[in-house]
């Protein structure tokens, strides 16, 4: 398309700087990789023996298994509510033309922008006030609450695209609101609300403030264990769980992509 | 106006919105208005805790920390930024999605994943720094971490997606005649570029700057892990008030102000965040 010398040498230098931007965005991910498969006790990079050892570590220790359960729990709890709370809000906000619809939708996705570890300290107050801290129970609340806008945002975007017409048929062929709800507006944003779940579930598995401030002894999600350990010094199973964790976010990547994406039918 | 209201809440679309509005009422807003008690409340109404902190110059040193490490962030994220957002929109589709791939995998990654590797990295035995000894670039390990240079770089990191999404969300949809019609009025390229293509994309480079901002302003896990004594923000310095001082009342009046910093900014900036354009780009 672009001729010239100029035009060709600015394009190659463009190209240059995104490839090393690249590198500096995977790099981190990818040392811990290849890290987590040394058979020396020193991280070294890159290994000189490779062995299973840090992830054998991780699975048989009940220190390290433990949390990595409550954190499943807790993250299925918390998707299962974000994705029950936004996905209605979502379709009252997008279907129901009220005044002051921008604000509340501002407020429905505010815990977005507003900086976690002031939400965290809130719960911490709140939480203590009813004996909560330390329960599980303030870890599903507290992640619910940061999972459900990105929730809304989603299922939002769908429904966007979505025509309300064949809701509007539905009810004009006598089938009442929720019957509309449930066989034709939930339907065709079915793929979303998946996705949607998916990426609440990795929210709620992967925050470590929250849990650092309401979770206590007796309920220490993995990011906690491993913030506790991080702090304290530089465990090699460290790198396996991180290697895990990585791999967790690029299933559910991966697993929404397929999901929202039609088959056959190429993205624009 | 008021009758439509009415209508709306005893509609079925009402209905729907209610359980999360419940939610947020009781799980939301009730813990930020406990943050208010604390910070106005000793039983009585009391001022001592603001007094406290807008009177010592620690707090006023950890908002100073927070500031500026929050607009080096937005600056270098925007700098290395935009040509990637950039090189996204003009390209074609498939390297498109390769980018956005590479892209959307560490922006998935736990933030505290992320951290922990560049402590692996940036440590006085790290790849960095055994690269610069082995190069002959350094003859003794530079200290990279526990200071301003790894804020920053784990900083970086994390944000620069939140750079590039409101960006290239804005020059997608820039038409590439434009600039070939400046250009075959023989404009050269950057001029182009700087008259043309520049300005069209100013809606995205207030977004992500506006947003990068904002996330930097409330960041805690990264400058908490790589940063030193001269980094304590004021997220850092809650979590400090809450679990070495137990200084509940101090901790709570540090969130409150920095609910009005990032209240202030989004009061003023708001507008050019466009919460919608972003989120079709993030999800």
């Amino acid at each position: 398309m672009h001729s010239g010398g100029r035009i060709g040498a600015g394009r190659a230098a463009l190209w240059s700087l995104c490839v090393l931007l690249l590198i500096f965005l995977i790099a981190p991910i990818a040392v811990i990789l290849v890290t987590s498969f040394n058979g020396t006790p020193y991280m070294d990079f890159p290994p000189k023996t490779l062995s299973l050892r840090w992830y054998a570590n991780f699975f048989a220790s009940a220190q390290w298994y433990q949390p990595a359960l409550l954190s499943l729990r807790v993250g299925l709890v918390a998707a299962a509510g974000a994705t029950l709370l936004g996905t209605t809000a979502a379709i009252g906000v997008v279907r129901g033309g009220m005044p002051g619809r921008r604000a509340l939708e501002a407020f429905l996705i505010s815990p977005m922008v507003v900086p976690v570890i002031v939400v965290a300290l809130g719960f911490y107050f709140l939480f203590s006030d009813y004996h909560l801290l330390g329960t599980p129970a303030a870890l599903y609340l507290g992640h619910t609450v940061i999972a459900t806008p990105v929730v809304i945002v989603m299922v939002r975007a769908a429904l966007r695209t979505t025509d309300p017409s064949m809701d509007l048929a539905a009810r004009s062929l006598g089938a009442n609101f929720w019957r509309a709800l449930w066989h034709v507006t939930l339907p065709s944003i079915r793929a979303s609300v998946f996705a949607a779940a998916a990426f609440a579930f990795l929210i709620s598995f992967d925050e470590v403030v929250i849990a650092i401030f309401v979770g206590g002894p007796d309920a220490t999600t993995l990011p906690k264990r491993m913030w506790e350990t991080i702090r304290f010094e530089i465990d090699p199973t460290l790198t396996a769980i991180s290697s895990l964790l990585t791999m967790v976010a690029v299933v559910v990547l991966v697993g929404a992509e397929l999901a929202r994406r039609p088959p056959r039918r190429e993205e624009t | 106006m008021v009758l439509v209201g009415k209508k709306f809440w005893r509609s079925h679309e009402g209905l729907l919105v209610l359980p999360a509005l419940v939610f947020y009422a009781l799980v939301y807003v009730a813990p930020l208005a406990r943050i208010g008690r604390w910070s106005f409340f000793d039983p009585g109404f009391t001022l001592k805790f603001w007094r406290e902190v807008l009177g010592e110059p620690t707090y006023y040193r950890a908002l100073r920390n927070t500031l500026e490490i929050s607009v080096l962030v937005t600056a270098i994220a925007l700098l290395l930024g935009y040509p990637l957002a950039y090189l996204m929109a003009t390209t074609v589709p498939r390297a498109r999605r390769v980018l956005t791939v590479l892209l959307l995998v560490p922006f998935w990654t736990s933030i505290l994943v992320r951290t922990f590797a560049w402590l692996v990295i940036l440590g006085s035995n790290g790849l960095v720094n055994r690269t610069l000894l082995a190069l002959g670039l350094a003859d003794q390990p530079q200290k990279l971490l526990f200071n301003m240079v790894g804020v920053q770089v784990g900083m970086v990191h994390v944000l620069l997606p939140f750079m590039v999404f409101p960006l290239y969300g804005v020059m997608s949809r820039i038409d590439p005649n434009v600039v070939r019609v400046a250009r075959s009025l023989g404009a050269p390229p950057r001029r182009a570029f700087l008259h043309v293509f520049l300005p069209l994309s100013f809606p995205g480079l207030g977004a992500g700057c506006v947003l990068v901002f904002l996330l930097a302003i409330g960041f805690y896990v990264t400058p908490a892990l790589l940063g030193g004594p001269g980094q304590i923000t004021l997220a850092t310095m809650i979590d400090m008030q809450v679990s070495t001082f137990l200084d509940f009342g101090a901790a709570a009046t540090l969130g409150i102000l920095l609910l009005i910093v990032v209240g202030g900014i989004f009061a003023v900036f708001g507008g050019l965040l466009g919460l919608n354009r972003l989120a079709g780009a993030s999800a």
